[in-house]
Protein backbone atom coordinates (compact mmCIF):
# COMPACT_ATOMS: atom_id res chain seq x y z
CA UNK A 1 0.00 0.00 0.00
CA UNK A 2 2.82 2.31 0.99
CA UNK A 3 4.60 1.63 -2.33
CA UNK A 4 1.41 2.31 -4.24
CA UNK A 5 1.02 5.68 -2.50
CA UNK A 6 4.62 6.56 -3.29
CA UNK A 7 4.13 5.64 -6.95
CA UNK A 8 0.96 7.74 -7.14
CA UNK A 9 2.78 10.70 -5.53
CA UNK A 10 5.64 10.34 -7.98
CA UNK A 11 3.20 10.12 -10.90
CA UNK A 12 1.47 13.32 -9.82
CA UNK A 13 4.83 15.03 -9.43
CA UNK A 14 5.77 14.05 -13.01
CA UNK A 15 2.53 15.55 -14.29
CA UNK A 16 2.64 18.75 -12.26
CA UNK A 17 6.36 19.37 -12.83
CA UNK A 18 5.74 19.19 -16.59
CA UNK A 19 8.31 16.41 -17.01
CA UNK A 20 9.62 16.85 -20.60
CA UNK A 21 9.76 13.09 -21.37
CA UNK A 22 6.20 12.61 -20.18
CA UNK A 23 4.77 15.58 -22.06
CA UNK A 24 6.66 14.59 -25.21
CA UNK A 25 4.83 11.23 -25.18
CA UNK A 26 1.51 12.99 -24.60
CA UNK A 27 2.34 15.35 -27.50
CA UNK A 28 3.04 12.46 -29.90
CA UNK A 29 -0.23 10.77 -28.90
CA UNK A 30 -2.33 13.86 -29.50
CA UNK A 31 -0.52 14.77 -32.74
CA UNK A 32 -1.03 11.29 -34.22
CA UNK A 33 -4.64 10.90 -33.10
CA UNK A 34 -5.75 14.42 -34.07
CA UNK A 35 -4.19 14.05 -37.53
CA UNK A 36 -5.90 10.67 -37.97
CA UNK A 37 -9.28 12.15 -37.02
CA UNK A 38 -8.85 15.12 -39.36
CA UNK A 39 -7.95 12.85 -42.27
CA UNK A 40 -10.67 10.28 -41.49
CA UNK A 41 -13.51 12.77 -41.07
CA UNK A 42 -14.19 13.92 -44.68
CA UNK A 43 -14.35 10.43 -46.27
CA UNK A 44 -16.38 9.11 -43.31
CA UNK A 45 -18.81 11.99 -43.72
CA UNK A 46 -19.22 11.28 -47.43
CA UNK A 47 -19.75 7.54 -46.89
CA UNK A 48 -22.22 8.25 -44.08
CA UNK A 49 -24.14 10.68 -46.29
CA UNK A 50 -24.24 8.12 -49.07
CA UNK A 51 -25.53 5.43 -46.72
CA UNK A 52 -28.05 7.74 -45.07
CA UNK A 53 -29.46 9.54 -48.09
CA UNK A 54 -28.94 7.51 -51.24
CA UNK A 55 -30.86 4.30 -51.92
CA UNK A 56 -28.69 1.78 -53.78
CA UNK A 57 -28.63 -2.02 -54.04
CA UNK A 58 -26.73 -3.59 -51.16
CA UNK A 59 -26.98 -0.55 -48.89
CA UNK A 60 -28.02 -2.67 -45.90
CA UNK A 61 -24.95 -4.86 -46.50
CA UNK A 62 -22.66 -1.81 -46.64
CA UNK A 63 -24.15 -0.60 -43.32
CA UNK A 64 -23.59 -4.05 -41.78
CA UNK A 65 -20.02 -3.99 -43.04
CA UNK A 66 -19.34 -0.62 -41.40
CA UNK A 67 -20.82 -1.87 -38.14
CA UNK A 68 -18.68 -5.01 -38.35
CA UNK A 69 -15.50 -3.00 -38.85
CA UNK A 70 -16.28 -1.13 -35.64
CA UNK A 71 -15.66 -4.35 -33.75
CA UNK A 72 -12.35 -5.23 -35.45
CA UNK A 73 -9.66 -5.65 -32.74
CA UNK A 74 -6.89 -3.06 -32.94
CA UNK A 75 -4.22 -5.77 -33.07
CA UNK A 76 -5.82 -7.17 -36.23
CA UNK A 77 -5.54 -3.73 -37.87
CA UNK A 78 -1.93 -3.61 -36.64
CA UNK A 79 -1.22 -7.07 -38.02
CA UNK A 80 -2.69 -6.32 -41.47
CA UNK A 81 -0.84 -3.02 -41.72
CA UNK A 82 2.38 -4.66 -40.50
CA UNK A 83 2.15 -7.23 -43.29
CA UNK A 84 1.41 -4.53 -45.86
CA UNK A 85 4.11 -2.10 -44.71
CA UNK A 86 6.94 -4.48 -43.80
CA UNK A 87 9.92 -4.65 -46.15
CA UNK A 88 8.62 -7.80 -47.85
CA UNK A 89 5.03 -6.48 -48.01
CA UNK A 90 3.36 -4.90 -51.05
CA UNK A 91 3.79 -1.38 -49.59
CA UNK A 92 7.27 -2.00 -48.14
CA UNK A 93 8.87 0.40 -50.62
CA UNK A 94 7.10 3.29 -48.90
CA UNK A 95 9.22 2.66 -45.77
CA UNK A 96 6.39 3.65 -43.49
CA UNK A 97 6.70 0.94 -40.87
CA UNK A 98 7.64 2.25 -37.40
CA UNK A 99 6.83 5.84 -38.32
CA UNK A 100 4.16 8.23 -37.09
CA UNK A 101 2.62 8.11 -40.56
CA UNK A 102 2.04 4.39 -40.21
CA UNK A 103 0.44 4.97 -36.82
CA UNK A 104 -1.78 7.65 -38.33
CA UNK A 105 -2.78 5.21 -41.06
CA UNK A 106 -3.67 2.58 -38.47
CA UNK A 107 -5.71 5.06 -36.44
CA UNK A 108 -7.52 6.27 -39.57
CA UNK A 109 -8.60 2.69 -40.22
CA UNK A 110 -9.79 2.38 -36.63
CA UNK A 111 -11.55 5.74 -36.56
CA UNK A 112 -13.39 5.51 -39.88
CA UNK A 113 -15.92 2.78 -38.95
CA UNK A 114 -16.78 4.56 -35.68
CA UNK A 115 -17.12 7.92 -37.43
CA UNK A 116 -19.10 6.47 -40.34
CA UNK A 117 -21.52 4.48 -38.18
CA UNK A 118 -22.22 7.39 -35.82
CA UNK A 119 -22.46 9.96 -38.61
CA UNK A 120 -24.76 7.65 -40.58
CA UNK A 121 -27.07 7.35 -37.61
CA UNK A 122 -27.02 11.13 -37.06
CA UNK A 123 -27.60 12.06 -40.70
CA UNK A 124 -30.35 9.50 -41.07
CA UNK A 125 -32.25 11.13 -38.24
CA UNK A 126 -32.19 14.54 -39.92
CA UNK A 127 -35.65 15.43 -41.19
CA UNK A 128 -36.12 15.00 -44.94
CA UNK A 129 -37.80 18.43 -44.91
CA UNK A 130 -34.43 20.05 -44.15
CA UNK A 131 -33.09 19.12 -47.59
CA UNK A 132 -36.37 19.94 -49.35
CA UNK A 133 -36.68 23.30 -47.63
CA UNK A 134 -33.12 24.31 -48.45
CA UNK A 135 -33.51 23.29 -52.10
CA UNK A 136 -36.90 25.02 -52.34
CA UNK A 137 -35.46 28.21 -50.97
CA UNK A 138 -32.76 28.26 -53.61
CA UNK A 139 -29.78 26.54 -51.97
CA UNK A 140 -27.49 24.70 -54.36
CA UNK A 141 -26.63 21.02 -53.90
CA UNK A 142 -23.49 21.70 -51.86
CA UNK A 143 -25.18 24.44 -49.87
CA UNK A 144 -28.02 22.04 -49.00
CA UNK A 145 -25.47 19.42 -48.01
CA UNK A 146 -23.78 21.94 -45.73
CA UNK A 147 -27.18 22.73 -44.18
CA UNK A 148 -27.69 19.03 -43.42
CA UNK A 149 -24.28 18.78 -41.77
CA UNK A 150 -24.90 21.96 -39.81
CA UNK A 151 -28.27 20.68 -38.62
CA UNK A 152 -26.49 17.50 -37.50
CA UNK A 153 -23.57 19.36 -35.91
CA UNK A 154 -24.00 18.05 -32.38
CA UNK A 155 -24.08 14.48 -33.68
CA UNK A 156 -21.00 15.17 -35.82
CA UNK A 157 -19.07 16.53 -32.83
CA UNK A 158 -20.19 13.54 -30.73
CA UNK A 159 -18.94 11.15 -33.43
CA UNK A 160 -15.56 12.93 -33.56
CA UNK A 161 -15.20 12.79 -29.78
CA UNK A 162 -16.12 9.09 -29.63
CA UNK A 163 -13.71 8.18 -32.44
CA UNK A 164 -10.93 10.26 -30.88
CA UNK A 165 -11.49 8.50 -27.56
CA UNK A 166 -11.18 5.12 -29.26
CA UNK A 167 -7.99 5.79 -31.20
CA UNK A 168 -6.01 7.67 -28.58
CA UNK A 169 -6.59 4.82 -26.12
CA UNK A 170 -5.73 1.97 -28.50
CA UNK A 171 -2.46 0.10 -28.03
CA UNK A 172 -2.50 -2.90 -30.38
CA UNK A 173 -2.03 -1.10 -33.69
CA UNK A 174 0.24 1.61 -32.23
CA UNK A 175 2.75 -0.82 -30.76
CA UNK A 176 2.80 -3.13 -33.80
CA UNK A 177 3.28 -0.54 -36.53
CA UNK A 178 4.75 2.28 -34.46
CA UNK A 179 7.31 0.20 -32.65
CA UNK A 180 7.24 2.32 -29.46
CA UNK A 181 10.41 4.21 -30.46
CA UNK A 182 11.46 6.81 -27.89
CA UNK A 183 11.08 10.46 -28.97
CA UNK A 184 9.38 9.30 -32.18
CA UNK A 185 6.54 6.79 -31.99
CA UNK A 186 6.13 6.32 -28.27
CA UNK A 187 2.54 7.14 -27.31
CA UNK A 188 0.68 7.19 -24.01
CA UNK A 189 -0.58 3.62 -24.34
CA UNK A 190 2.64 2.07 -25.67
CA UNK A 191 4.65 3.86 -22.99
CA UNK A 192 2.33 2.56 -20.26
CA UNK A 193 2.84 -1.00 -21.55
CA UNK A 194 6.63 -0.53 -21.74
CA UNK A 195 7.07 1.14 -18.35
CA UNK A 196 4.95 -1.51 -16.65
CA UNK A 197 7.07 -4.28 -18.16
CA UNK A 198 10.18 -2.51 -16.89
CA UNK A 199 8.68 -2.35 -13.42
CA UNK A 200 8.67 1.48 -13.44
CA UNK A 201 5.14 2.32 -12.58
CA UNK A 202 5.26 6.08 -11.92
CA UNK A 203 5.40 7.27 -15.53
CA UNK A 204 2.87 4.61 -16.58
CA UNK A 205 0.53 5.72 -13.81
CA UNK A 206 0.97 9.39 -14.73
CA UNK A 207 0.14 8.62 -18.35
CA UNK A 208 -2.79 6.48 -17.23
CA UNK A 209 -4.09 9.48 -15.27
CA UNK A 210 -3.85 11.59 -18.42
CA UNK A 211 -5.92 9.00 -20.30
CA UNK A 212 -8.45 8.85 -17.48
CA UNK A 213 -8.70 12.62 -17.41
CA UNK A 214 -9.11 12.64 -21.18
CA UNK A 215 -11.83 9.98 -20.96
CA UNK A 216 -13.62 12.09 -18.37
CA UNK A 217 -13.41 15.25 -20.49
CA UNK A 218 -14.57 13.38 -23.62
CA UNK A 219 -17.48 11.79 -21.78
CA UNK A 220 -18.60 15.09 -20.30
CA UNK A 221 -18.39 16.70 -23.75
CA UNK A 222 -20.27 13.74 -25.30
CA UNK A 223 -22.97 14.07 -22.67
CA UNK A 224 -23.31 17.77 -23.39
CA UNK A 225 -23.45 17.14 -27.15
CA UNK A 226 -26.01 14.36 -26.77
CA UNK A 227 -28.11 16.61 -24.59
CA UNK A 228 -27.99 19.43 -27.11
CA UNK A 229 -28.65 17.01 -29.96
CA UNK A 230 -31.75 15.60 -28.25
CA UNK A 231 -32.88 19.10 -27.45
CA UNK A 232 -32.56 19.92 -31.15
CA UNK A 233 -34.48 16.85 -32.26
CA UNK A 234 -37.26 17.13 -29.74
CA UNK A 235 -38.08 20.80 -30.28
CA UNK B 1 -49.53 29.82 -66.10
CA UNK B 2 -49.85 26.20 -65.00
CA UNK B 3 -50.66 23.49 -67.51
CA UNK B 4 -51.29 19.99 -66.29
CA UNK B 5 -51.93 17.17 -68.70
CA UNK B 6 -52.89 13.54 -68.12
CA UNK B 7 -51.56 13.66 -64.57
CA UNK B 8 -51.90 10.60 -62.34
CA UNK B 9 -50.00 9.61 -59.25
CA UNK B 10 -50.09 6.91 -56.61
CA UNK B 11 -47.74 5.12 -54.27
CA UNK B 12 -45.95 1.87 -55.01
CA UNK B 13 -48.27 -0.40 -57.00
CA UNK B 14 -51.48 0.99 -55.59
CA UNK B 15 -54.08 2.52 -57.92
CA UNK B 16 -53.69 6.22 -58.70
CA UNK B 17 -54.91 8.57 -55.98
CA UNK B 18 -56.53 10.70 -58.66
CA UNK B 19 -56.32 11.47 -62.35
CA UNK B 20 -56.26 14.98 -63.76
CA UNK B 21 -56.71 14.83 -67.54
CA UNK B 22 -56.36 18.55 -68.01
CA UNK B 23 -55.89 21.63 -65.83
CA UNK B 24 -55.03 25.15 -66.86
CA UNK B 25 -54.56 27.81 -64.24
CA UNK B 26 -53.57 31.38 -64.92
CA UNK B 27 -51.73 31.58 -61.64
CA UNK B 28 -53.16 34.80 -60.22
CA UNK B 29 -55.84 33.68 -57.80
CA UNK B 30 -56.04 32.53 -54.20
CA UNK B 31 -57.10 28.90 -54.46
CA UNK B 32 -58.56 26.69 -51.77
CA UNK B 33 -57.69 23.03 -52.38
CA UNK B 34 -60.20 20.78 -50.64
CA UNK B 35 -60.50 17.06 -50.22
CA UNK B 36 -60.95 14.36 -47.61
CA UNK B 37 -58.11 12.88 -45.61
CA UNK B 38 -56.00 10.74 -47.90
CA UNK B 39 -57.49 12.23 -51.05
CA UNK B 40 -54.02 13.31 -52.17
CA UNK B 41 -53.97 17.06 -51.52
CA UNK B 42 -50.41 17.06 -50.18
CA UNK B 43 -49.27 14.80 -53.00
CA UNK B 44 -50.75 17.15 -55.60
CA UNK B 45 -49.06 20.18 -54.02
CA UNK B 46 -45.71 18.37 -53.84
CA UNK B 47 -46.03 17.34 -57.48
CA UNK B 48 -46.80 20.91 -58.49
CA UNK B 49 -43.72 22.06 -56.55
CA UNK B 50 -41.58 19.46 -58.29
CA UNK B 51 -40.79 17.61 -55.08
CA UNK B 52 -42.21 14.38 -56.49
CA UNK B 53 -42.10 12.91 -59.95
CA UNK B 54 -45.54 11.99 -61.30
CA UNK B 55 -46.28 8.42 -62.24
CA UNK B 56 -47.73 9.72 -65.46
CA UNK B 57 -48.48 13.02 -67.17
CA UNK B 58 -46.83 16.43 -67.29
CA UNK B 59 -46.79 19.60 -65.24
CA UNK B 60 -45.61 22.77 -66.91
CA UNK B 61 -45.19 26.17 -65.33
CA UNK B 62 -44.83 29.23 -67.54
CA UNK B 63 -44.06 32.09 -65.23
CA UNK B 64 -42.84 35.60 -65.72
CA UNK B 65 -41.47 38.17 -63.32
CA UNK B 66 -40.19 37.69 -59.76
CA UNK B 67 -37.07 35.56 -59.36
CA UNK B 68 -34.71 34.77 -62.22
CA UNK B 69 -35.19 31.33 -63.66
CA UNK B 70 -33.24 28.56 -61.97
CA UNK B 71 -33.08 24.82 -62.27
CA UNK B 72 -36.45 22.99 -62.39
CA UNK B 73 -38.93 23.37 -60.85
CA UNK B 74 -37.97 27.03 -60.55
CA UNK B 75 -36.99 27.32 -56.89
CA UNK B 76 -37.94 30.71 -55.59
CA UNK B 77 -40.74 31.08 -58.08
CA UNK B 78 -42.96 28.14 -57.11
CA UNK B 79 -42.53 27.43 -53.43
CA UNK B 80 -44.09 24.71 -51.31
CA UNK B 81 -44.48 25.06 -47.56
CA UNK B 82 -44.87 21.92 -45.45
CA UNK B 83 -47.78 21.64 -43.06
CA UNK B 84 -45.22 21.76 -40.27
CA UNK B 85 -42.59 24.06 -41.78
CA UNK B 86 -39.00 23.01 -41.26
CA UNK B 87 -37.09 25.74 -39.47
CA UNK B 88 -33.33 25.61 -39.50
CA UNK B 89 -31.69 25.18 -36.11
CA UNK B 90 -30.59 28.77 -35.73
CA UNK B 91 -32.13 32.09 -34.77
CA UNK B 92 -35.23 33.58 -36.39
CA UNK B 93 -33.11 36.12 -38.28
CA UNK B 94 -30.60 33.35 -39.06
CA UNK B 95 -33.30 31.47 -40.96
CA UNK B 96 -33.77 34.48 -43.24
CA UNK B 97 -30.02 35.09 -43.50
CA UNK B 98 -29.63 31.57 -44.93
CA UNK B 99 -31.91 32.55 -47.81
CA UNK B 100 -30.07 35.85 -48.28
CA UNK B 101 -26.74 34.02 -48.46
CA UNK B 102 -27.99 31.46 -50.98
CA UNK B 103 -29.06 34.28 -53.26
CA UNK B 104 -25.82 36.18 -52.96
CA UNK B 105 -27.15 39.12 -50.96
CA UNK B 106 -24.37 40.50 -48.81
CA UNK B 107 -23.75 43.24 -46.23
CA UNK B 108 -26.30 46.00 -45.90
CA UNK B 109 -28.51 44.64 -48.65
CA UNK B 110 -28.97 41.32 -46.83
CA UNK B 111 -29.33 43.04 -43.46
CA UNK B 112 -31.94 45.50 -44.70
CA UNK B 113 -34.02 42.88 -46.51
CA UNK B 114 -33.99 40.53 -43.55
CA UNK B 115 -34.86 43.31 -41.09
CA UNK B 116 -37.68 44.61 -43.30
CA UNK B 117 -39.17 41.13 -43.71
CA UNK B 118 -39.03 40.42 -39.98
CA UNK B 119 -40.80 43.73 -39.36
CA UNK B 120 -43.41 43.01 -42.01
CA UNK B 121 -44.20 39.59 -40.56
CA UNK B 122 -44.28 40.80 -36.97
CA UNK B 123 -41.19 38.88 -35.96
CA UNK B 124 -38.73 41.73 -35.37
CA UNK B 125 -38.96 41.32 -31.60
CA UNK B 126 -38.02 37.63 -31.98
CA UNK B 127 -35.06 38.16 -34.36
CA UNK B 128 -32.45 36.77 -31.99
CA UNK B 129 -34.68 34.04 -30.55
CA UNK B 130 -34.08 30.41 -31.46
CA UNK B 131 -36.45 29.63 -34.34
CA UNK B 132 -37.55 26.30 -32.88
CA UNK B 133 -38.71 27.93 -29.67
CA UNK B 134 -41.41 29.87 -31.51
CA UNK B 135 -45.11 29.05 -31.15
CA UNK B 136 -47.00 27.31 -33.99
CA UNK B 137 -48.35 30.54 -35.45
CA UNK B 138 -44.99 32.28 -35.24
CA UNK B 139 -43.31 29.31 -36.92
CA UNK B 140 -45.70 29.54 -39.84
CA UNK B 141 -45.14 33.30 -40.03
CA UNK B 142 -41.38 32.73 -40.11
CA UNK B 143 -41.77 30.15 -42.88
CA UNK B 144 -43.89 32.64 -44.82
CA UNK B 145 -41.32 35.39 -44.21
CA UNK B 146 -38.56 33.13 -45.52
CA UNK B 147 -40.58 32.40 -48.64
CA UNK B 148 -41.67 36.02 -49.09
CA UNK B 149 -38.05 37.11 -49.10
CA UNK B 150 -37.81 35.44 -52.51
CA UNK B 151 -40.88 37.20 -53.93
CA UNK B 152 -42.33 33.89 -55.10
CA UNK B 153 -44.63 33.86 -58.07
CA UNK B 154 -46.67 30.94 -56.68
CA UNK B 155 -46.92 29.65 -53.13
CA UNK B 156 -48.27 26.18 -52.38
CA UNK B 157 -49.35 25.95 -48.75
CA UNK B 158 -50.15 22.63 -47.12
CA UNK B 159 -52.73 23.18 -44.35
CA UNK B 160 -51.13 26.45 -43.20
CA UNK B 161 -53.62 27.03 -40.39
CA UNK B 162 -54.02 23.48 -39.15
CA UNK B 163 -53.63 23.11 -35.39
CA UNK B 164 -53.34 26.85 -34.79
CA UNK B 165 -55.44 28.80 -32.29
CA UNK B 166 -57.88 31.47 -33.42
CA UNK B 167 -55.51 34.41 -33.02
CA UNK B 168 -52.70 32.60 -34.83
CA UNK B 169 -55.07 31.68 -37.68
CA UNK B 170 -56.05 35.35 -37.99
CA UNK B 171 -52.38 36.48 -38.03
CA UNK B 172 -51.30 33.87 -40.56
CA UNK B 173 -54.36 34.57 -42.73
CA UNK B 174 -53.60 38.29 -42.78
CA UNK B 175 -50.03 37.58 -43.80
CA UNK B 176 -51.07 35.19 -46.58
CA UNK B 177 -53.58 37.74 -47.88
CA UNK B 178 -50.89 40.44 -47.87
CA UNK B 179 -48.56 38.16 -49.76
CA UNK B 180 -51.31 37.43 -52.29
CA UNK B 181 -51.87 41.16 -52.75
CA UNK B 182 -48.26 41.57 -53.85
CA UNK B 183 -49.05 39.41 -56.88
CA UNK B 184 -48.19 36.01 -55.52
CA UNK B 185 -50.69 33.33 -56.56
CA UNK B 186 -51.50 30.93 -53.75
CA UNK B 187 -52.89 27.42 -53.57
CA UNK B 188 -53.68 26.37 -50.03
CA UNK B 189 -55.09 23.12 -48.80
CA UNK B 190 -57.41 23.22 -45.81
CA UNK B 191 -59.91 20.86 -44.28
CA UNK B 192 -62.08 23.31 -42.48
CA UNK B 193 -63.55 26.59 -43.75
CA UNK B 194 -61.78 29.51 -42.09
CA UNK B 195 -61.21 33.23 -42.38
CA UNK B 196 -58.59 32.38 -44.94
CA UNK B 197 -60.63 30.04 -47.14
CA UNK B 198 -63.43 32.62 -47.20
CA UNK B 199 -61.02 35.00 -48.92
CA UNK B 200 -60.29 32.50 -51.71
CA UNK B 201 -61.60 33.27 -55.16
CA UNK B 202 -61.24 29.81 -56.67
CA UNK B 203 -61.46 26.34 -55.36
CA UNK B 204 -60.19 22.97 -56.39
CA UNK B 205 -61.80 19.91 -54.95
CA UNK B 206 -60.30 16.44 -54.98
CA UNK B 207 -63.29 14.16 -54.99
CA UNK B 208 -63.88 10.67 -56.34
CA UNK B 209 -60.33 10.59 -57.70
CA UNK B 210 -60.90 13.71 -59.84
CA UNK B 211 -60.07 17.38 -59.47
CA UNK B 212 -63.02 19.72 -59.82
CA UNK B 213 -62.28 23.39 -60.39
CA UNK B 214 -64.78 26.17 -59.70
CA UNK B 215 -64.97 29.83 -58.90
CA UNK B 216 -65.23 29.94 -55.12
CA UNK B 217 -68.34 32.11 -54.76
CA UNK B 218 -70.17 30.06 -57.35
CA UNK B 219 -69.36 26.92 -55.42
CA UNK B 220 -70.63 28.47 -52.21
CA UNK B 221 -73.87 29.40 -53.96
CA UNK B 222 -74.32 25.79 -55.09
Amino acid sequence: MHELMNTAREALHLLVSLDPALWEIIGVSFRVSLTAILVALPPSLLIALLLARVAFPGRWFAISLVNTFMAVPTVVVGLVLFMLLSRSGPLGELRLLFTQRAMILGQILLAMPVLTAMLHSTLQSIDQRAWETARQLGAGWWQSLWVLIREARFGVIAAVLAAFGRIIAEVGSAVMIGGNIEHFTRTITTAIALETLKGEFAQGLALGLVLLLLALVLNVLLGVMRGRGHQTVSV
Amino acid sequence: MLEVSQLAHGFDRQPALWEIPNLQWQGHSLVHLRGDNGSGKTTLLRLLAGLETPRQGTIRWTLTGAMPAASPPCPGRVLYLHQQPYLFDTSVAGNLRYVARWHGWRGNLAHDRVAAMLERCGLAAHAAQRARSLSGGERMRLALARAWLLSPRVLLLDEPTASLDRQAIADVSTLISSLHETGCAIVLSAHQPSVLTERCDEYWCLEQRCLQVSAFKQAVAV
